[in-house]
């Protein structure tokens, strides 16, 4: 039996609803994550004055939380622009309901991500060094460096992501800006641009769409590629390796996809869109994630294949502790929550459902984020040079920051949604429901 | 001076009937603009709107990528090091900055042209524009007064219901 059709003034009415009001239970929400936040400012401030000594970061291991919580949010940042791109190049019907929702999280998770480097930074507040601008301290820019690369790849995604989620919002802030007052009227109006939805206006925002969704595939790829290569350049013992680009991008989407499906989910709970977020959006993201799980377990594997074939001795030293030395417990689970978990929730298609595939997906984010710090920190601490090795324990600081980033993120996407409808009202066409 | 004419149609099919009445009846595409709440698809030949944007992102990002190229080149020899033989500037190794700033450039070309092409900035805002009702398709129509009432015939016609003029707005 079909579903049925959902006229479009329900629909409008339906996507709009969430917009008008504030309850309770969103200002309270709202006001603990602006608190953990605020708290996660605290103690980058503090370190921003105390010197960056107070973070755990010690030689061998310079890079530890931040540059963990980096890759892991630039990971996260894949959920919206690529997986957005991908589905409007094929024309998938069913991506409408999506898609904004994900290129949401692309621009919030960026933003958040693209701090690490300054967070990261010993004097933050010459940050503008690393600009190429004529200067009387000799500065000499070295754009070979793969931090220059992180900055203009980062700077492309988010201008790219950015204007990727406004293109598509324009036909309906013009129509909010029809029924707004005060100054959510100003915002609309500014944000409209004049759009009166002209067949030429129609033709150009798809046009543009189209176009775009080719750009930032190409440059979504290439920025996590980059974060890639920021290891991969290094002769560091499991960094040095010419599938860390595809296996990082796998692992991008992967996680990327499981952030999708909770920030769906909870969207769905909350705003009572079970209507249009149905259990057929749930299937067809679960099964992308299972088939991700699978891809990055194939990299994964051949990755430590490779090593332990290999049997090159310093390679062998970070090998060993990761499978069964200090840091397996995190290997292992991360295997687990990565790959065993999902594959049973999501494989058995009688498991396969929106809590099942939102369970996994909670366990998939855990997972990656504990591949990137088994990525950064077990090489670290088990350099080349043997006596050089040694141990990392994050402070109270790293960990500060690293939880405000996830309230933040939280923070801005509550916000975002009581901005704007989170389901596009002109691309979910009546007719919809029908053909699914 | 030009009038403005509109007309809303239920079915597409009657709002193509419409425009290949008035195109027969000597009116251009800039006369004729199509309102909706959603994106119209017309079989190609019915209001055509030819666009060189492909072009338009392409030329923007090869713009982008010599003046990346460029800069570097001016930046890296502004700054002379000692290298040891090798060369100040090295155009493999900087490429992933080449890659980004070329993409960079077709992001932007692409948004400046769509605000271009779209008319959005640049429209006369006192042509009036129809006030659009959900799942309806508006047709305005640009024609002079001696026109007029032939343009209406036309519209009603081909079935437009509420055929109104529209007032120019004040400058």
């Amino acid at each position: 039996m079909l579903p049925p059709v959902i006229p479009y003034h329900q629909v409008r009415d339906d996507l709009w609803r969430p917009l008008a009001g504030v309850s309770r239970r969103y200002v309270l929400t709202l006001s603990f994550l602006a608190a953990v936040s605020l708290w996660g400012l605290v103690a980058w401030g503090y370190q921003i004055h105390e010197g960056i000594g107070v973070a755990g970061i010690r030689r061998p291991v310079f890079w530890g939380l931040y540059l963990v919580d980096f890759v892991f949010w630039i990971g996260i940042s894949h959920a919206g622009t690529l997986i957005s791109a991908i589905l409007r190049l094929t024309d998938a019907n069913w991506r409408k309901p999506v898609t904004r929702a994900a290129e949401a999280i692309t621009a919030f998770a960026l933003m958040i991500g693209g701090m690490f480097p300054l967070i990261h930074l010993g004097r933050v507040w010459l940050f503008y060094w690393l600009f190429p601008y004529p200067n009387s301290r000799l500065l000499w820019p070295n754009f070979r460096s793969p931090l220059m690369w992180d900055v203009t790849a980062i700077s492309t995604y988010l201008t790219g992501s950015l204007i990727f989620l406004y293109l598509p919002m324009i036909p309906d802030v013009a129509q909010l800006a029809e029924h707004a007052t005060g100054w959510r009227l100003r915002l609309y109006k500014l944000m409209a641009l004049g759009w009166s939805g002209s067949d030429r206006e129609w033709h150009a925002l798809e046009r543009a769409m189209k176009l775009m969704a080719g750009i930032i595939l190409a440059v979504a790829v290439s920025v996590h590629s980059v974060v890639a290569w920021d290891f991969s350049m290094a002769i560091a013992p499991m960094w040095h390796s010419t599938i860390f680009a595809p296996y990082f991008v796998v692992g991008a989407i992967f996680s990327g996809l499981a952030g999708l499906i909770i920030a769906l989910n909870i969207i769905r709970k909350t705003m009572h869109l079970e209507d249009y977020l149905t259990p057929h959006h749930f299937g067809n993201l679960a099964k992308l994630l299972l088939l991700m799980s699978l891809l990055w377990l194939y990299f994964t594997f051949a990755e430590h294949l490779t090593i332990w074939y290999g049997n090159e001795p310093k390679e062998m030293n970070v090998f060993g502790a990761r499978v069964s030395g200090r840091f397996s417990p995190e290997f292992w689970t991360m295997v687990v929550v990565n790959f065993v978990i999902p594959f049973i929730l999501l494989g058995i298609r009688k498991l396969r459902s929106i809590t099942t595939a939102t369970i996994a997906s909670v366990g998939i984010l855990i997972g990656m984020w504990l591949e990137r710090y088994l990525i950064i920190v077990p090489t670290l601490s088990l350099p080349r040079l043997a006596a050089a090795s040694g141990r990392y324990s994050p402070s109270w600081v790293e960990v500060s920051i690293t939880v405000a980033t996830f309230s933040a993120m939280a923070a801005l996407y509550l916000v975002f949604s009581k901005l704007f409808p989170i389901v596009s009202v002109w691309e979910f066409e009546p007719h919809e429901m029908e053909e699914e | 001076m030009s009038l403005y004419l509109a007309g809303c149609f239920a079915e597409k099919q009657e709002a193509v009937q419409a425009i290949n009445q008035f195109k027969a009846n000597g009116y251009g595409p800039d006369d004729l603009t199509v309102f909706s709440d959603e994106p119209i698809e017309f079989k190609r030949g019915v209001l055509d709107r030819p666009s060189h944007m492909s072009l338009a992102v392409v030329s923007g990002a090869v713009i982008f990528f010599l003046a990346v190229v460029g800069f570097v080149y001016y930046t890296q020899h502004a700054y002379r090091v000692v290298t040891g033989g090798m060369p100040i500037f090295s155009f493999w190794p900087t490429g992933v900055v080449f890659y980004e700033i070329t993409m960079l450039g077709a992001v932007l070309t692409t948004t400046g042209w769509f605000i271009w092409e779209s008319g959005l900035l640049r429209r006369d805002k006192s042509i009036p524009v129809p006030l659009i009702e959900p799942e309806v398709i508006c047709l305005r129509v640009r024609c002079t007064p001696e026109k007029l009432a032939s343009a209406q015939d036309l519209l009603e016609k081909a079935g437009a219901k509420n055929v109104v003029k529209l007032v120019r707005k004040a400058a």
